[in-house]
């Protein structure tokens, strides 16, 4: 086993001075521990990672470890038994799942955390740039509402990924607060990411003040579907308000106007992202020197890894066009009671 | 031997118990006449309280018949019990004790109208009805409003004789009546049960200690291990007769030997 | 008093009237310093028309479960799956309404309500059926419908979020015109004050009749003391304006939908024969078997009530929302128990009373809107609610002298 692993490792480094990556590739398994594929997204993932692994002849196997931190801990070794030659994690337990992550580094298998961070030294991080989400949900906003009373409804408090949001949008607005143009006039955390605990956050920040509020940040669509209940109570449905995710219900209030912009990830994307860096690490690239890694250090411990981040795509009532050709949602769904004031993509 | 003659008011014939694989009462035969009181006795966990929940259809039997008044019953649940006039006095009464003692007198028996899916209660009624009867047991008991938790011992001793009394029993059982009451009430309750005999109904008494009852039974029924050592009237027998039957399982000259009798006295 | 009497006047009191509830009472006052306190804190914005219709919508959801939950708690059992149930409800309706039935048909609404009802009835019938006839304690079997059915909100639409609901079955969201409006909501202030006034001169009447000494002058100020409440209520529901206009919005939908929850559970517990056997078997389940009470049907139906108030929870959230999310609903289950308790249930059995409940909710959604008026975070918030709900059960104790 030990040997067979040398040997790839060493085929791969000399081979990779003389051909070009997606010749190399022919050889190559990758594997994939799911943390849970039972959930939608991860299908469509799996799609764009297959499709870009078989174009550079490459072999997809994975496992599913449904929620468990010891299936997956079991599914990993199981995949190094298979003699994967790199591995792509998305973690059930980032902590939890370190250990399974010694072993495979200890056999020299390059690890690939897929959008959920490991932050573990050496190993490598795709996802979904997350401040790039923040940053797109306030530059948009500030497009339209240069000047107001913002509110921010941020994401769950437990989660780190909604403070990488929030990084992001402060980055944006934070030079406007300072010159006086932006005001928050209210804040609060959405436990547990619930739509109905946004509504009611809402409600009460626009008691608060009294209804001026000119634009509202809202962290993902779920959070943005109470915002709008909330502000549609009070007849004030239209002010800017931004989301993530490209939600069917989401991207409908664009078409209607009652949100302006959405953060979309296309899983597809970073599909065939992932297989492109774990064909070059199982080839023996070094990690700096893949294509589009830069150096991530902004989790909690604030280890430096090597990472390749996709920036998602912004999505507003001009561009509605991209998830229709992208066959993301259909146009029934997309349009559906908007009459008036249609954007392009529903005339 | 039975100085009762006539179609018994409770007759139990072959009846058989079994908690997993314990044996609680094993065929079992028991009579009760009108106006006759039977003292069922016995060690604790002789079967004794076992055979008479199943009379008041709160066990169900596992084999043997049950008549009353000459027609077979089944006893599955205490409703049935009740409509056939058994009451029973629980030794643990029976009371829920965050009620009060007119929801305890009319507990599961309550006096409502039906309307649609609901049975609305009648609660002016049924207080009316509970001041008049326990007044007459204990006409010092006046705090009707008052959750049983915060009543004495003989208070709620009256609230559960007040239930045999107001459903009209025929056959009444009574679990330990005496083990919580001072002299007083004890002697207050020999004094009900000797007027309900008078009045035709027919009582067992269940009681581990022979002296409570002996004076008052027409009739012992001595149990040991689930079966009846065996019957007698008191008048035949002494009490040491009685206490051999329950200790020792030997049963007496003048005694009716049951399943449970030791087969060859030392 | 020379001699003893027969029938001593103590005993001459009608049952179930001796005044005021003192428990929910002083709920009520600690309500009452909740709401200053925030007012003053939030420089006068608490005790506004606003803030008060908001708090009035906000609670109604909690409020709903906390009633089904008292009886639950009164049977000495517990519903820990009521968020989840409510979720999974809630996705099932939408997922009809939205995805599954023509769109413009006029019985797509009313069906998929009567639908998610009934499914409310069912998953109840579920844990009840568990819990009463297979004798599984209530803690396990409704942890473990928390689970699966928090799944199953996943399940019915993989976790999409379906959107946009019809909007006549937005109204009982109470949305910009989800209220009865001015004129309606005072006729029914009036209709409900003569019902009520109508339903203690007859019981009046016969406590007369059957010789009770009913207490007249506490019966007509404890009227006066809820004609005035109610008429405050009505009053400042009216007096919260739609946006832009000078309409006054009138009482919501979704506290008509509580009221209506409120009167019918108030009816069952403390009228009709099922009220005084859910109290029996919390108190003591033995004693109530005994009696003949059907003890395992009994708490059947307390489950099954529990469910159908999960399903008219549903309605109200999602109508809110204006959208079913497979999230819709966590951790709902701790306030409407947090609320039955702050209400005087005890979960030891046999004690609980819905109004209580229902104040309860109002304490804890008071503190949670006053709280974000003032700008305090949600950890906060949590620290204050769990510390009231200490404090309001050990004052609870402490007030009916037990230990």
């Amino acid at each position: 086993m030990k040997r067979r692993t040398l040997m790839s490792l060493m085929a791969g480094l000399s081979m990779s001075a003389l051909l070009t990556a997606p010749a190399l590739a022919a050889d190559i398994t990758v594997g994939m521990s799911w943390a849970n594929y039972q959930e939608e997204r991860w299908k469509i993932d799996e799609s764009g990672l297959r499709a870009g692994l078989e174009e550079m002849g490459a072999t997809l196997v994975t496992a599913d470890a449904q929620s468990s931190n010891e299936r997956q801990a079991s599914d990993i070794d199981g995949l190094l038994a298979r003699g994967v030659d790199a591995l792509l994690i998305v973690a059930w337990d980032s902590e939890a799942v370190i250990p399974s992550v010694e072993r495979a580094l200890a056999e020299g298998i390059p690890v690939i955390a897929y959008e959920r961070q490991i932050e573990y030294p050496g190993v490598f991080y795709v996802a979904f740039d997350p401040v790039e989400v923040g940053r797109i949900q306030a530059r948009e906003l500030v497009k339209v509402q240069p000047k107001g009373d913002y509110v921010i409804i941020k994401g769950s408090p437990t989660d780190q990924y909604a403070h990488y949001v929030l990084t992001g949008q402060k980055e944006i607005i934070d030079p406007l607060i300072d010159n006086g143009d932006i005001k928050i006039v209210g804040e609060q955390w959405t436990d547990g990411w619930v739509p109905d605990n946004a509504q009611k956050n809402m409600e009460n920040i626009l008691t608060a003040v009294n209804d001026k509020v000119d634009a509202v940040l809202a962290s993902n669509d779920g959070t943005a579907g109470g915002v709008v209940a909330a502000l549609s109570s009070v007849g004030l449905e239209g002010i800017p308000v931004s989301g993530q995710d490209g939600d069917i219900a989401a991207l409908n209030r664009i078409a209607l106007g009652s949100q302006t912009v959405t953060a979309w990830k296309d899983a597809r994307e970073l599909g065939r992202l992932g297989a492109k860096v774990a064909a070059a690490l199982a080839s023996g690239t070094a990690p700096e020197e893949i294509e589009g890694a830069v150096v991530w250090d902004k989790g909690p411990k604030g280890t430096a890894q090597n990472a390749a981040v996709l920036a998602p795509v912004t999505i507003t009532r001009d561009n509605l066009d991209v998830v229709l050709d992208a066959d993301w949602i259909s146009k029934e769904d997309l349009c559906a009671g908007v009459t008036d004031n249609a954007p392009d993509a529903c005339k | 031997m039975e100085t009762q003659t006539g179609k018994p008011l409770v007759e139990m014939r072959g009846v058989f118990k079994a908690f997993g694989g314990v044996h609680a009462v094993e065929d079992v035969d028991v009579t009760l006449h009108a106006g006759e009181v039977v003292a069922v006795l016995g060690h604790n966990g002789a079967g004794k309280s076992t055979l008479m929940k199943m009379l008041a259809g709160a066990y169900r039997r596992d084999a043997g018949s049950v008549h009353i008044d000459g027609k077979a019953a089944e006893l599955a649940s205490p409703a049935e019990a009740f409509e056939l006039g058994i009451e029973t006095i629980h030794q643990t009464l029976a009371l829920a004790d965050n009620l009060d003692a007119t929801a305890n007198l009319f507990l599961g028996r309550e006096i409502a109208w039906r309307v649609g899916p609901f049975r609305i209660m009648d609660s002016a009624r049924m207080r009316d009805v509970a001041a008049k009867v326990i007044s007459q047991l204990n006409p010092r008991f006046t705090n009707l409003n008052t959750p049983c938790r915060d009543l004495s011992g003989g208070q709620r001793q009256t609230i559960a004789i007040a239930r045999a009394i107001h459903f009209e029993a025929h056959v009444l059982i009574m679990d330990e009546p005496t083990a919580a009451l001072g002299p007083h009430e004890t002697a207050m309750v020999a004094d009900l049960i000797r007027e309900l005999k008078s009045k035709g109904i027919g009582i067992f008494l269940i009681s581990h200690d022979i002296h409570d009852v002996f004076d008052l039974a027409d009739r012992v029924v001595v149990m040991k291990n689930g079966q009846v050592v065996g019957t007698a009237n008191t008048s035949d027998v002494s009490q040491d007769d009685v206490l051999g039957m329950i200790i020792l399982g030997k049963c007496p000259e003048g005694a009716i030997p049951g399943p449970g009798a030791r087969s060859n006295p030392q | 008093m020379t001699t003893e009497s027969l029938d001593p006047p103590a005993m001459n009191v009608a049952p179930r009237d001796s005044g005021f509830n003192v428990r929910t009472l002083s709920l009520v006052g600690l309500l009452f310093v909740i709401a200053v306190t925030f007012h003053l804190l939030s420089g006068g914005l608490f005790l506004t028309a606003r803030n008060l219709y908001n708090i009035v919508v906000q609670t109604s959801v909690v409020a709903i479960l906390a009633c089904g939950m008292t009886i639950v708690i009164v049977t000495r059992n517990i519903d820990l799956s009521v968020g989840s149930v409510l979720g999974c409800v809630g996705m099932v309706i939408a997922l009809l309404q939205i995805q599954i039935f023509p769109q413009e048909a006029a019985w797509n609404w009313p069906l998929t309500v009567v639908i998610g009802l009934a499914l409310g009835a069912l998953i109840g019938a579920w844990h009840g059926f568990w819990i009463a006839y297979l004798g599984v304690p209530s803690f396990v079997v409704t942890l473990g419908g928390l689970l699966i059915f928090r799944g199953a909100a996943f399940e019915v639409a993989q976790g999409k979020t379906l959107a946009p609901f019809d909007p006549i079955y937005r109204l009982f969201g109470g949305g910009i015109d989800g209220a009865l409006g001015v004129g309606p909501s005072w006729m029914l202030f009036v209709v409900i004050m003569v019902l009520y006034g109508l339903g203690e001169i007859l019981v009046h009447r016969r406590q007369t009749r059957l010789g009770f000494h009913s207490k007249a002058r506490a019966k007509v100020l404890r009227f006066a003391l809820v004609l005035v409440a109610a008429a405050a209520f009505v009053a400042t529901m009216n007096s919260y304006l739609k946006p832009r206009s000078d309409i006054g919005r009138g009482v919501p939908i979704p506290a008509l939908v509580l009221l209506s929850v409120v009167l019918f559970m108030e009816f069952v517990t403390r009228f009709t024969t099922f009220g005084r056997y859910i109290f029996a078997i919390g108190g003591n389940i033995d004693a109530a078997r005994l009696n003949g009470i059907p003890t395992r049907r009994t708490v059947l139906v307390a489950f099954i009530t529990m469910g159908v108030l999960c399903a008219i929870a549903a309605v109200v959230t999602t109508a809110r929302l204006n959208a079913g999310t497979s999230s819709t609903g966590e951790l709902l289950e701790l306030s409407a128990i947090a609320a039955a308790v702050i209400g005087g249930a005890s979960l030891s059995g046999g004690r609980g009373t819905i109004a209580g409940a229902v104040v309860g909710a109002l304490i804890i959604q008071s503190l949670e809107s006053g709280m974000v008026l003032i700008g305090a975070s949600s950890s906060q918030r949590m620290v204050a609610i769990g510390l009231v709900l200490m404090a309001a059960v050990f004052a609870d104790k402490y007030l009916s002298g037990e230990e």
